[in-house]
C-alpha cells in the first residue's frame, strides 16, 4: 500500500464544545489506484484529507489518535521538517476554489516555479523554463506569456489546471484532490477531470478524490469510501457499490441522483440532517435518518463488518439492505 | 491608468478648492486680519485703512481668495507677520517638519509592522494580549500628555536627551519627537497589521503554500506577509500628510521651530497669509499623498484595476 | 480621531471573488461556525445579533472594568462634592508647588489650587465634551451618510466631496484657527467644533453600512413588495447600520475628550477659570521639573478616560463582529 490511514481521530475545539470530526477513519489507496471519498460537507473527509497531509489548523484542530503510513513511514510520527520535505513533493494536494488557493499576488509562473527553487534547489531561470513546461503539459494555451499573469486573469477551469500543475510538478506519489471540480461551470468539470485522470494513469500516482458528486466518482474511481459524521460506513469497488449499496446511507445517496429514466417521479433525498459533531448521536450514527432502524441501532455503534474481501459496511443490517 | 490619474487629479481641484477656502474664510471672517499685521499694538484707524486698501481687505471675501490663489500660484505666498516672506519661512519650517516625518514613518515601519506580524503571529497568546494592551494604552494617552512625559522622563530626569530641540533641528535630536508624533500612529499600525496578518494566515492560498511544502519561513515572508501588508503600506501613506498637519503638538513640547511652529505663531497673531499659505501647502501634501497611495495600491494588488 | 482611509476608487477584478470566497471555506471553519444543524437542545435557537453580542460582553472583563470606569466617571461628574469637599478654584498661592499633604491627597498646583478637588472637577468637562459632541456627531453624521448611500447619485457625490475636504484639513490645525478667535468661555464652542470636524467619519460608516445593508435581499424584497423609502430605510436597513455607527461613536468619544484636553492644552479649547484636564496640564507643564504631581494627576485621569472608552468600544465591536470570533 501507497498510503494506509488506520483507525484516525481528530477533534476540533469550538465554542459549543469538542466537535469529533474524525471517528476511527480506516483507508487504503495504492499506486496508480483512484479512492473515491464520498460524503457530505462536514463528514470528515476533507479533515481526514488535511491530517493526511499535515495541514490541518492545529488549534483549534488536533489529531487524537490513528495512524498515517505513507510509503512504510508513520507520517504523525516525523519531525515538522520531514513532514514539509514531503508535503508536495511525494504528496500534493489539489483545492476546491483555485482562486482562493492561489496567491492573489504572485504570477502564476512565481507559484509555479517556487516548487522547484525549494525542493529541487534549482535557479530561478531554470525553474521558470519548468513552469512553463508544466503549463503546457496542463495544456494551457500560450503558456510562455501566460506564465507572467496572476491568477485573476485566467478563467475558473485554467487556474484549477494551474492547481493540478502545481501539484503534478514534481511528480508525487500521491494526490489528493479536495472537490477539484466542485467549484467549476459543469462542461469544464469534464475536461478538469479528464486532464487529472490522464495525468494520474502516466505518472501512476495514487489519488484520493474527495468529493459530494457520485457522477464523477462512477468514471474515474477504483473504489470507494463513504463517510458519515466522520466515520467510514461504507468502503467498496466501485462497480459493486453502484450494483447494490450494502447500507442504508449509501443507498440514500445513491437515490438522490437525478436520473433521465426516473423523470416525472418525485427525486429522493434522505431525510433529516447530519449529526452536529459535538453531540453525536449513540449507537449508528445514522439511525435517526435510517429507514432500516432498528433498536439495537440506536445503542450499538455498528463496526465495519466484512462484506467480503475487499467490501465492508458499517450497519448491522448490511445484509437487507444488499438484498435491496 | 493614466486617465485614472487625471479624473483623480479633476477631483483633487474641489477638494482643494473647498479646504483652502474653508481655511481662508475662518481665518478672516473670525480673525481680524489686521490686528496681525500692526503686530502687539493696536492700530490707529488711519493706519488700518491704509493697510486695508494694500492688502485688499475691502474687497469681497471671494474675491480676495482669489488674489490670493492667484498670487500663490505665481509663487507669491505674501508677508508673515515679522515681515518675512512667507516662502521663506516655508524654506525653513518645511525642512524641519519632513526631517520629524520622515523619522516618525520610519518608527511606524520599523516598529508597528514587527509588532503587528509578532501579535498576529501569535494571536490569543500572552505576547499578543500584552501588545495589544500596550497599543490601547498608546492610543488613549493623548500625543501632548506621551511627550510631555517622555520629555520628562528621558530629558529632564534621566539627562538622556536634550529636553527641547536646537533651531536647526538635526536628525539626532529629532528621534524622541518623531517617536511622539509617531506613538498614536504606531498603535494603529501594529493594530492593523496583526488583524491583517491574523485575517491572511487562515486563508486558502496559505494552505496552498503549506501544503506545497514551503519553508516555515518562506510561508510568512513571500505569501503571508506580501498580502498582509497592503492595507498597512496604504494606511502609512496616507498618515504622511496627516503627520505634517499634525506636528503641532510635538513641535510645540520639544520647541521645534517646524511648520507647526509657524502655524501657531500665524494663528496667534492672526496672519492671513501665513496661515493659509501652509495650510495649502500642507493640503495640496496631503492630497497627493492620497493620490500616490490609491496608485501604490495598484501596485501591491494586481487584482485592482483603475477605471 | 478621523478614519483615515481614502476608499481607493478601484475595482476588485474578478467580479466573482465574494462568491468564490464563501465556497472556500474549509470543513474546519463550517464545523466551528455551524450552529447545531439539528435543532436539538435548546441553547442551539438562533441568537439575535445584540443578544449574543451582550453575552459576550457579559463575560469579558475588559468590557466590565471600563463600564464602571464610565459609570464612576459619569457619577462623579453628576455630583462631583460626593467625593470631594473642596472647590476647585480656592487657591492658595502660599501653598503652590506643595506636595501630597493629609487632606490634599494629590498636592497643590502652581496657583495652589487643590490637584484632588480640580482633577475630580476637571472629569465634568471631559465626560460633557465628550458625549454632547458624540451625540452631535453621531446624529448628523448618521442621518446624512444614511441619505447619501440610500438615495446615492449626486447628493451622494456632493457629500463624498464635502467630505474629502473636511478631511484634509488636520483636526488640530482647525481647531487652533477656528477656536483662537472665541472667547466664550463654555463647552459649547469645543463641542461645536468638534461636530463641524467629526461628522464626515460617522457619515462615511454611516454611508458604507447603507449601501451594504440596501443591497441585502430582504431589502430588495421589501422594496419590490412596494414599501416606501422612509419605511426602507427605518425598518429595514438602519438597524444594520446602528451596530457599526455606535462602536466607531463609542471609540471616538474617547478621542472626542483627548481632542479637548489637546485644544485646551494649547490654549484654544476651554481657557481658565473653566476646569478642565488639559488646561491644567497646560498649566503644570512648564514647571514639570519641580512638581510633577501637578500634571500627573490629571493627565492619568486624561488617559484612564480615554482608554475607558476606546476599550469599551473595542470591546463591543470585537461582540458584534461575528468574524473576529
Amino acid at each position: 500500500m501507497l498510503l494506509e490511514v488506520r483507525d484516525l481521530h481528530v477533534e476540533f475545539r469550538t465554542r459549543d464544545g469538542v466537535a469529533k470530526a474524525v471517528n476511527g477513519v480506516t483507508y487504503g489507496v495504492d499506486e496508480g489506484e483512484t479512492l473515491a471519498v464520498l460524503g457530505e460537507s462536514g463528514s470528515g473527509k476533507s479533515v481526514t484529507a488535511q491530517a493526511v497531509m499535515g495541514i490541518l489548523d492545529t488549534p483549534p484542530g488536533r489529531i487524537t489518535g490513528g495512524e498515517v503510513v505513507f510509503q512504510g513511514r508513520d507520517l504523525l510520527k516525523l519531525k515538522e521538517e520531514e513532514r514539509r520535505r514531503i508535503r508536495g513533493a511525494e504528496m500534493a494536494m489539489i483545492f476546491q476554489d483555485a482562486l482562493s488557493a492561489l496567491n492573489p499576488v504572485l504570477t502564476v509562473g512565481d507559484q509555479l516555479a517556487e516548487m522547484f527553487t525549494v525542493h529541487r534547489g534549482m535557479s530561478r531561470k531554470d525553474a521558470r523554463a519548468k513552469a512553463v513546461e508544466l503549463m503546457d503539459r496542463v495544456r494551457i494555451p500560450a503558456a510562455r506569456e501566460r506564465v507572467r499573469q496572476y491568477p485573476h486573469q485566467f478563467s475558473g477551469g485554467m487556474r484549477q489546471r494551474i492547481m493540478i500543475a502545481m501539484a503534478i510538478a514534481l511528480e508525487p506519489a500521491l494526490i489528493i484532490a479536495d472537490e477539484p471540480t466542485t467549484a467549476l461551470d459543469v462542461t469544464v468539470q469534464a475536461q478538469v477531470m479528464e486532464l487529472l485522470a490522464e495525468l494520474q494513469r502516466e505518472y501512476r500516482m495514487g489519488l484520493i478524490l474527495i468529493t459530494h458528486d457520485l457522477g464523477v466518482v462512477a468514471d474515474v474511481a477504483d473504489r470507494i469510501a463513504v463517510m458519515y459524521a466522520g466515520r467510514i460506513v461504507e468502503s467498496a469497488p466501485v462497480h459493486e457499490i453502484y450494483k447494490a449499496p450494502a447500507h442504508p446511507y449509501t443507498r440514500g445517496l445513491l437515490d438522490s441522483i437525478p436520473r433521465l429514466d426516473h423523470k416525472g417521479r418525485e427525486l429522493y433525498a434522505i431525510k433529516g440532517l447530519p449529526p452536529n459533531l459535538t453531540r453525536i448521536p449513540p449507537g449508528c450514527p445514522f439511525h435517526p435518518r435510517c429507514p432500516l432502524a432498528r433498536d439495537v441501532c440506536t445503542t450499538d455503534d455498528p463496526p465495519l463488518y466484512e462484506v467480503s474481501g475487499t467490501r465492508g459496511s458499517a450497519c448491522h443490517f448490511w445484509r437487507e439492505c444488499l438484498d435491496g | 491608468m493614466g486617465r485614472y490619474v487625471v479624473r483623480r487629479l479633476l477631483q483633487m481641484i474641489p477638494v482643494f478648492i473647498g479646504a483652502t477656502l474653508l481655511i481662508f474664510l475662518m481665518v478672516n471672517v473670525m480673525g481680524d486680519p489686521i490686528a496681525g499685521l500692526c503686530g502687539e499694538r493696536q492700530c490707529d484707524p488711519a493706519t488700518a485703512a491704509r493697510l486695508e486698501q494694500e492688502f485688499g481687505l475691502d474687497k469681497p471675501v471671494w474675491q480676495q481668495y482669489l488674489t490670493y490663489m492667484g498670487n500663490v500660484f505665481t509663487g507669491d505666498f505674501g508677508t508673515a507677520f515679522n515681515g518675512q516672506e512667507v516662502t521663506e519661512l516655508m524654506a525653513t519650517a518645511f525642512p524641519v517638519t519632513i526631517r520629524l516625518t520622515l523619522i516618525a514613518i520610519l518608527f511606524e515601519i520599523v516598529i508597528g509592522v514587527t509588532l503587528g506580524v509578532v501579535t498576529g503571529l501569535r494571536r490569543g497568546r500572552p505576547v499578543d494580549t500584552g501588545v495589544l494592551l500596550l497599543t490601547l494604552v498608546v492610543i488613549s494617552v493623548p500625543t501632548f500628555v506621551t511627550g510631555l512625559l517622555l520629555q520628562l522622563l528621558l530629558g529632564v530626569k534621566w539627562g538622556w536627551i536634550r529636553p527641547s530641540v536646537s533651531s536647526d533641528a538635526p536628525f539626532d535630536e529629532l528621534i524622541l519627537p518623531g517617536l511622539v508624533l509617531a506613538s498614536v500612529s504606531l498603535a494603529y499600525v501594529t493594530r492593523l497589521t496583526r488583524t491583517s496578518i491574523a485575517e491572511n494566515r487562515r486563508s486558502d492560498y496559505v494552505r496552498t503554500a503549506v501544503a506545497k511544502g514551503l519553508p516555515r519561513r518562506r510561508v510568512v515572508v513571500r505569501h503571508l506577509l506580501r498580502n498582509s501588508l497592503i492595507p498597512v503600506v496604504t494606511f502609512i501613506g496616507a498618515d504622511i500628510g496627516f503627520l505634517m498637519g499634525g506636528a503641532i503638538v510635538t513641535e510645540r513640547i520639544f520647541n521645534i521651530h517646524g511648520v507647526g511652529y509657524q502655524l501657531y505663531q500665524g494663528i496667534l497673531r492672526q496672519n492671513t497669509q501665513t496661515v493659509v499659505g501652509f495650510v495649502t501647502v500642507l493640503v495640496l501634501v496631503f492630497l497627493v499623498a492620497n493620490l500616490v497611495v490609491d496608485l501604490l495600491y495598484a501596485v501591491l494588488d494586481p487584482r485592482i484595476r483603475y477605471v | 480621531m478621523s478614519d483615515r482611509h481614502e476608499e481607493p476608487e478601484a475595482v476588485i477584478a474578478g467580479t466573482s471573488m465574494g462568491g468564490a470566497m464563501d465556497l472556500g471555506v474549509d470543513e474546519a471553519e463550517t464545523l466551528e461556525k455551524r450552529p447545531g444543524p439539528d435543532g436539538a437542545g435548546p441553547e442551539d435557537r438562533p441568537r439575535s445579533l445584540w443578544s449574543d453580542a451582550w453575552r459576550d460582553l457579559r463575560r469579558n472583563p475588559v468590557f466590565i472594568v471600563s463600564a464602571l470606569v464610565i459609570l464612576f466617571l459619569v457619577f462623579i461628574s453628576l455630583w462631583p462634592s460626593a467625593i470631594t469637599s473642596g472647590s476647585p478654584l480656592k487657591c492658595d498661592l502660599s501653598k503652590a508647588q506643595e506636595g501630597s499633604q493629609p487632606g490634599h491627597p494629590f498636592g497643590f498646583d502652581g496657583q495652589g489650587c487643590d490637584v484632588y478637588t480640580r482633577t475630580v472637577y476637571g472629569a465634568r468637562t471631559s465626560v460633557a465634551v465628550g458625549v454632547l459632541a458624540t451625540l452631535g456627531v453621531a446624529v448628523l453624521g448618521s442621518v446624512l451618510g444614511a441619505l447619501a448611500g440610500f438615495f446615492g447619485g449626486i447628493s451622494d457625490s456632493v457629500l463624498s466631496r464635502i467630505t474629502d475636504v473636511f478631511f484634509a484639513i488636520p483636526v488640530v490645525l482647525g481647531g487652533l484657527v477656528l477656536l483662537s478667535v472665541i472667547t466664550s468661555n463654555t463647552v459649547w464652542p469645543v463641542i461645536g467644533f468638534i461636530v463641524l470636524l467629526g461628522w464626515p467619519q460617522i457619515s462615511r460608516i454611516a454611508r458604507g453600512a447603507v449601501i451594504t445593508a440596501k443591497q441585502n435581499d430582504y431589502v430588495q424584497a421589501a422594496r419590490a413588495l412596494g414599501a416606501s423609502n422612509s419605511r426602507l430605510l427605518l425598518r429595514h436597513i438602519a438597524p444594520n447600520a446602528v451596530a457599526p455607527v455606535i462602536v466607531v461613536a463609542t471609540i471616538a468619544l474617547g478621542t472626542y475628550i483627548a481632542l479637548e484636553a489637546t485644544l485646551s492644552y494649547l490654549g484654544v479649547g476651554l481657557k481658565p477659570p473653566s476646569v478642565s484636564w488639559g488646561i491644567d496640564i497646560s498649566a503644570a507643564s512648564p514647571y514639570i521639573r519641580n512638581a510633577p504631581h501637578a500634571l500627573l494627576w490629571p493627565a492619568g485621569a486624561l488617559a484612564i478616560t480615554v482608554l475607558a472608552f476606546i476599550m469599551l468600544g473595542d470591546a463591543v465591536r470585537d461582540a458584534l463582529d461575528p468574524k473576529l470570533r
